[in-house]
């Protein structure tokens, strides 16, 4: 009843559902012809007429199994990834901490820096850090990989996690210092399982640029031994074949199911995380 | 001297009461004033490694010509040239081009979509479906838009078939037409991300204030231009931010589906950096491409990302 009462006046419903089933067709339609292009035979792809009804196949699906160590990329993804995402929590909880519990002489320019490192574009840095792995052997290695992750993702989750422990009451806080407990039992016992919806958040965001990461990737992993899924794609080429699209295709939704899967799972937290903190969904 | 001060300091362990006791509680109240900055130390030690290090690593090569042999110093040369580059300014302008077309269309369509989604019962739905395109691998993306456009040619194929043109499209020999596909694989990709956002901020604001404009007889799009617009502004100017960092930096997409071309006409900053330091190998000229960047951004951060996000918070 309510929804009817609002729409009573200068909008009218057919123009609402207009305007968002149009959007929907342009978000889903590219993704439901890649997917196709994923389930269908090599020599259907690029032809001089476009095929929109395909015959099926699962050719690409033997082909990343079979013909490139697509379990080993895997593998690299998700140790890159998750070892990122630990090394940024270990870091981030303490400093988000800090952040939002002290007062102390230059704790907002300390913050301010920290929000900064996310503006680095990694081409800037991309070279001296190249030879920084380089110097210490870790060039080509997935430890390599993992570390520049955790950079990246640092400021992002520091931020989310400051926000949430912001919203903790401080009386929480009092009642267990009167009772005797330390700074860190503190953060431990209390704050740490308080804020654990925006600790999950931070960690999902992370995981998602660790996914997408692109340059570094390609810089850091020069052979396919560290390869992760992403830069793993730009290199499904059969040599004067040209592109494997529906192998390149597949993997995409090989990566993109379970990103899917967890993101519903917190897309309450979404926008507050995408934004750091600074809106409240 | 050095007897009697071991004497004093024998004598205030040994002696009981009041003066330990103090002198413990003093030192851990200095323990007490450094525990912050220890515990938010290791963080900015770890980011300093990968911004200060290459800052700093970057300043001194771009002071020297770094070309498969040993550093030779030439001063200021790098510099010199790059600003006498066309392939750099030209590089800075695609940037600028591309980045700005791309966040504005972005962000005129996530503010219209979310205008007529914030209101409906299936928001919840919509936005799961809005979302897709920001959940796949940006690498796996612009692979979508190189198929499409120029592999596969599906783009041209459907304007055919409805009469709009007749014959292919040549994309790869328009300057503007390669932007465009940059700019339209970014707006497909992006646009969820300040749509998420927009909608959670039209959702957070105070109901009975739209309720009693609505009650004085206010369309929806007044109040939407009065009332809730005025209202997201910090919140639009952090998304838009966070946006146009990326954009900025924008890489992938220019990797795979236009290598800078044609005549350089896609080439952003970041493919710049990229070609003359790990395709050229001139790591000196590249790294002086680095600090220039890296100068605007400092500057940049300074001057906007600061107000903004600290309007946005109060």
């Amino acid at each position: 009843m309510a929804s009817q009462r609002k729409n009573s006046r200068g909008e009218s419903l057919l123009l609402r559902y207009a305007i968002l089933g149009a959007w929907a067709l342009f978000c889903l339609a590219p993704v439901l012809w890649f997917l196709s292009i994923g389930l269908r035979p090599r020599t259907e792809i690029i032809t001089p007429q476009p095929i929109y009804w395909p015959s099926f196949s699962l050719d690409a699906w033997h082909m990343i199994w079979e013909d490139w160590p697509m379990a080993k990329y895997l593998r690299n993804s998700v140790a890159a990834i998750f070892g990122s995402v630990i090394i940024d929590l270990v870091l981030a909880i303490p400093a988000a901490y800090s952040l939002a519990r002290y007062t102390y002489r230059g704790r907002d320019d300390i913050g301010f820096y920290i929000l900064s490192t996310r503006m680095m574009a990694p081409a800037i840095v991309a070279i001296p850090i190249f030879f920084l792995f380089r110097n210490v052997g870790l060039l080509d290695t997935v430890w390599a990989l993992m570390l520049v992750y955790a950079a990246i993702n640092l400021s992002f989750v520091t931020w989310i996690i400051r926000s949430y422990m912001l919203d903790i009451p401080k009386e929480l806080e009092d009642a267990a210092r009167t009772d005797g407990a330390g700074d860190l039992r503190i953060l431990w016992e209390i704050i740490i399982p308080a804020i654990l919806p925006g600790i999950i958040t931070a960690s999902v965001i992370a995981m998602i640029f660790a996914i997408n990461e692109f340059l570094f990737t390609l810089l850091i992993a020069s052979t396919p031994k560290a390869y992760t899924m992403s830069v793993a794609l730009a290199n499904f080429t059969g040599g004067s074949d040209g592109l494997i699209y529906n192998a390149i295709a597949l993997v995409a939704f090989l990566a993109f199911v379970p990103v899917f899967l967890v993101v519903v799972a917190i897309q309450k937290h979404l926008s507050r995380g995408l934004t750091m903190g600074a809106v409240k969904g | 001297m050095s007897k009697s001060s071991l004497s004093d300091t024998g004598a205030t362990m040994v002696a009981p009461g009041a003066p330990t006791h103090q002198r413990a509680r003093r030192r851990s109240k200095r323990l007490k004033a450094w525990f912050p900055y220890l515990l938010v130390a290791p963080a900015v030690l770890y980011l300093m490694l990968i911004t200060l290090y290459p800052g700093v690593y970057a300043v001194i090569q771009s002071f020297h010509q770094v070309k498969f042999g040993p550093w030779q110093p030439v001063g200021l040369a790098n510099y010199a040239r790059l600003f006498q580059d066309h392939q750099f300014w030209g590089a800075i302008w695609n940037t600028l081009v591309i980045g700005s077309f791309s966040l504005v269309l972005q962000c005129v369509l996530a503010l219209a979509v979310a205008f007529y989604a914030y209101r409906d019962p299936w928001v919840k739905g919509w936005r799961i479906i809005f979302l897709v395109p920001m959940l796949f691998m940006p690498s796996a993306v612009a692979f979508i838009y190189k198929l499409s456009f120029l592999d596969a040619r599906v783009f041209a194929d459907l304007l055919m078939r409805v009469g709009l043109i007749d014959g292919n499209i040549a994309y790869q020999s328009s300057i503007w037409m390669s932007r465009g596909i940059l700019i339209l694989a970014d707006v497909w990709q992006w646009t969820p991300f300040l749509f998420i956002i927009f909608v959670a901020a039209l959702q957070g604001q105070d109901e009975e204030v739209e309720e009693a404009a609505r009650l004085d007889g206010a369309s929806w799009y007044a109040i939407f231009w009065n009332i809730s617009l005025p209202m997201m502004k910090p919140v639009i100017a952090v998304a838009l931010i966070l946006r146009a960092i990326d954009i900025t930096t924008m890489f992938t997409n220019v990797f795979i589906i236009t290598k800078g071309g044609p005549a350089f006409g896609t080439e952003t900053i970041s493919y710049f950096i990229y070609r003359t330091g790990f395709k050229f190998f001139d790591f000196g000229y590249a790294s002086s491409a680095s600090v220039v960047m890296l100068v605007i951004t400092v500057i940049v951060a300074q001057l906007v990302v600061k107000r903004a996000f600290i309007s946005a918070r109060s």
